[in-house]
């Protein structure tokens, strides 16, 4: 899952021109982290809420996890910007289907909308790295995970962010089983088992990963709805 | 039996350049250098009524990785003076440590301690001879025999000399405590305060710095460094254990090879 | 001629000084920054090189403060070995020596005033290049491109010292509120025979002008 975006273009400058010519950039990385995990009738969601540009905090709770209306769960990474008009777009067509069909959007729809509006602006891109969670038609937990321009998949659990490099790993390990003699790799996490990992994930990114921090976002989809719950992280 | 003479001749002292011209080259082909430990940090340094006070955050980091949670920035220079550092970790180190020898000799060989702003002299020659190339932000306290001293020192080499100084990357909000909350003359208790106060603006504010407060008051005769000063940012218990079973991890064969024979005891 | 290499601190600046029978005025403000923010907001940008020989420096902060240290050495041991102080034009040629064989990495612009008994009061100017010029009165740094007018307009020649204080106070007051690089307080130094007054005017005290 690459992003093929506006970078590429200054591949191919000269490399004097690189350093010398500054061009207006419109995008911005405001870092934090977000990672979701799959369960057989839920889905959890986390992601952290500091907001940072360069070595400042421009917020230490910007949440970057959005309840939608159709129950669904949206985490983001990457530009906040873009993460919350992509949330404006995305409510807005869920609305006009609602109006249209009478029916609130399924995830599997949703998912597949997501797809669309992001690879609607492949030659500019939303800069966002987004997750989307809620449950499918026969009410197990449903993750899609996208690169910026739409490319869609459907996981068991997923990181992204400032600090995915961290967290992506251990959860391979502890969600997924990998390296683990013997383990079920298909088998699913109870609910309070994957929260722990969830919570450790964060508190353990919040160490290392300097964009990670503040508050952490916690969302639970299961079929008698959302819960959310907010929890403090290290503000360093 | 030559080229290893000159080889070791080569390598007894100074800065060795051979790889500069094959890295220009590299870079211009866009090879990426690796990155050098930054510690994008806070220190600071605060002159009371009868001493100084320095103060740093404790966290280096390798871009935005934290390398170390609490790594020490407030280095010995002379029995009577302390250095905090800031900028490249490597560059700090050495520097300090070079000029801590030369101060050493310079005391014996005069007799006497050495002055603070003989210790800023050399630090800002060294700084200046490699023309910013040596990425060290210096803020150097001490008392000596003309009083308490404190000097700011860029990579470049320029040197101020002011009652209250911060360098690093949290040294704007590092400032704003000092230009808020700075008086002539402040007592110990008020100076340490302060200081701590200041770094702490930076833990929290600035994403380069962070973890716990490491402080040094200088005063006539005394050094008193307190490392871990202020600790506000200890590690949140883990809500469960990551201990796996023996044997979990996989493996394909087994081998033993002998690493030791018995020794031979009978002689 | 070398431009201010990538996060190096520099001081753009205001300085200036004058000549009158009997000796100078030196004016600067105290501005050091680095990109939008001031490292230092009460800098000493007059230097003491000699007993009655100062300096006013503008650049790079690093390049002119070892430049003026090896002045100052060089002058220290002139004392010595001539068994009397050096004059003005000693000092400022030792500048220019220094100023003009590195020209091309250094980002220094020097004004040299002083007091000798041979001259009397004398101001010599090095900007970037290394050139070096005698002139009865000379402004230097970012900020002096906006008085340039008020100087040719307002200067006289046989001016007192009291009326070469207010024009150098004047002067420099007017280029720190319209240069953003140069600002804080007004530094002076009066140099005669009798030796060295310093003076500081705070930046609430500057004298009256239009402020918008």
């Amino acid at each position: 899952m690459d992003f093929v975006g506006i970078q590429q273009e200054f591949a191919h400058a000269p490399a004097t021109e690189r350093h010398t010519h500054n061009r207006w950039e419109p995008y911005v990385d405001n870092g934090g982290t977000s990672l979701a995990i799959a369960g057989a009738d839920y889905v959890i969601v986390a992601s952290d809420a500091r907001q940072s540009n360069g070595f400042n905090i421009n917020s230490r709770y910007d949440p970057k996890a959005f309840h939608l209306s159709n129950n669904a769960i949206l985490a983001t990474a990457g530009y906040a910007a873009d993460a919350k008009r992509l949330v404006e777009v995305l409510e807005q067509n869920a609305q006009m289907y609602y109006h249209k069909h009478d029916r609130v959007m399924k995830t599997s729809a949703m998912a597949q909308m997501l797809s669309n509006t992001l690879y609607g602006r492949r030659f500019f891109p939303y800069y966002v790295f987004p997750i989307l969670a809620g449950l499918d038609n026969e009410g197990k937990g449903a993750l899609y995970c996208y690169d910026p321009v739409g490319n869609m998949e459907r996981v068991v659990y997923q990181s992204f962010g400032s600090a995915s490099a961290l967290v992506q790993p251990f959860l391979d390990n502890v969600v997924g089983f990998k390296n683990q003699r013997g383990a079920d790799p298909a088998r699913l996490l109870e609910r309070d088992q994957a929260l722990k990992i969830a919570v450790d994930a964060f508190t353990g990114a919040t160490e290392r990963d300097i964009y990670t921090g503040d508050w952490l976002d916690i969302f639970i989809v299961d079929r008698n709805g959302v819960t959310h719950e907010k929890r403090e992280l290290k503000h360093d | 039996m030559l080229a290893q003479a000159e080889h070791q001749q080569q390598s007894a002292a100074g800065f060795k350049f051979d790889n500069v011209k094959r890295n220009q080259l590299l870079t211009g082909k866009g090879f990426k250098q690796s990155t050098a430990t930054k510690t994008g940090t806070t220190i600071v340094g605060l002159i009371y009524k009868d001493g100084v006070v320095l103060g740093a955050d404790t966290r280096a980091t390798a871009d935005t990785i934290v390398a170390d949670k609490n790594c020490e920035k407030i280095h010995y220079l002379a029995p009577n003076m302390y250095c905090c550092g800031a900028g490249t970790a490597a560059d700090t180190e050495f520097t300090t440590n070079m000029v801590s020898s030369q101060i050493a000799l310079h005391s014996l060989n005069t007799g006497r301690e050495a002055r603070v702003a003989t210790a800023m002299t050399m630090l800002k020659h060294h700084l200046f001879r490699h023309q910013g190339y040596i990425g060290a932000a210096l803020v150097l306290g001490g008392y000596d025999i003309t009083g308490p001293h404190l000097y700011s020192i860029a990579p470049h080499g320029s040197t101020d000399k002011l009652p209250f100084v911060t360098m690093g990357s949290g040294s704007l909000a590092a400032m704003s405590m000092f230009e808020s909350r700075w008086r002539p003359n402040m007592s110990r208790d008020e100076a340490v305060e302060l200081v701590k106060d200041a770094i702490e603006a930076g833990i929290f504010n600035d994403l380069g710095s962070g973890s716990n407060v490491d402080i040094c008051i200088l005063t006539q005769g005394n050094v008193e460094y307190v490392r871990g000063y202020s600790r506000p940012n200890e590690r949140v218990e883990k809500e469960q254990s990551y201990r796996f079973p023996r044997g979990t991890t996989e493996f394909y064969v087994t081998k033993t090879t002998e690493t030791a024979t018995a020794m031979d005891t009978s002689a | 001629m070398s431009k201010l290499k990538p996060g190096e601190i520099s001081m753009g600046t205001t300085i200036m000084a004058v000549e009158f029978d009997g000796g100078v005025v030196l004016g600067a403000d105290s501005r050091t920054s680095s990109g939008p923010y001031i490292v230092n907001r009460v800098t000493d940008k007059l230097t003491m090189v000699n007993e009655n020989i100062y300096c006013c420096r503008s650049g790079s902060a690093a390049d002119t403060q070892a430049v003026a240290d090896i002045v100052r050495y060089q002058l220290d041991q002139y004392t010595a070995q001539h068994g009397e102080p050096p004059t003005v034009k000693v000092a400022a040629s030792l500048f220019q020596e220094i100023c003009y064989q590195n020209r091309s990495q250094l980002m220094a612009g020097i004004i040299i005033a002083g007091w000798d008994k041979r001259e009397g009061g004398s101001v010599y100017d090095i900007p970037l290049g290394g050139s070096l010029h005698r002139e009865p009165f000379s402004l230097g740094g970012s900020g002096s491109t906006y008085v340039y007018g008020y100087c040719d307009k307002t200067f006289r020649r046989g001016m007192s010292k009291e009326e070469c204080i207010e024009f150098v106070k004047n002067t420099v007051s007017l280029a720190m509120t319209r240069d953003g690089s140069s600002g804080g307080v007004v530094r002076l130094a009066v140099i005669t025979k009798d030796g060295v007054e310093r003076h500081i005017i705070p930046g609430n005290q500057l004298p009256e002008q239009y402020t918008g």
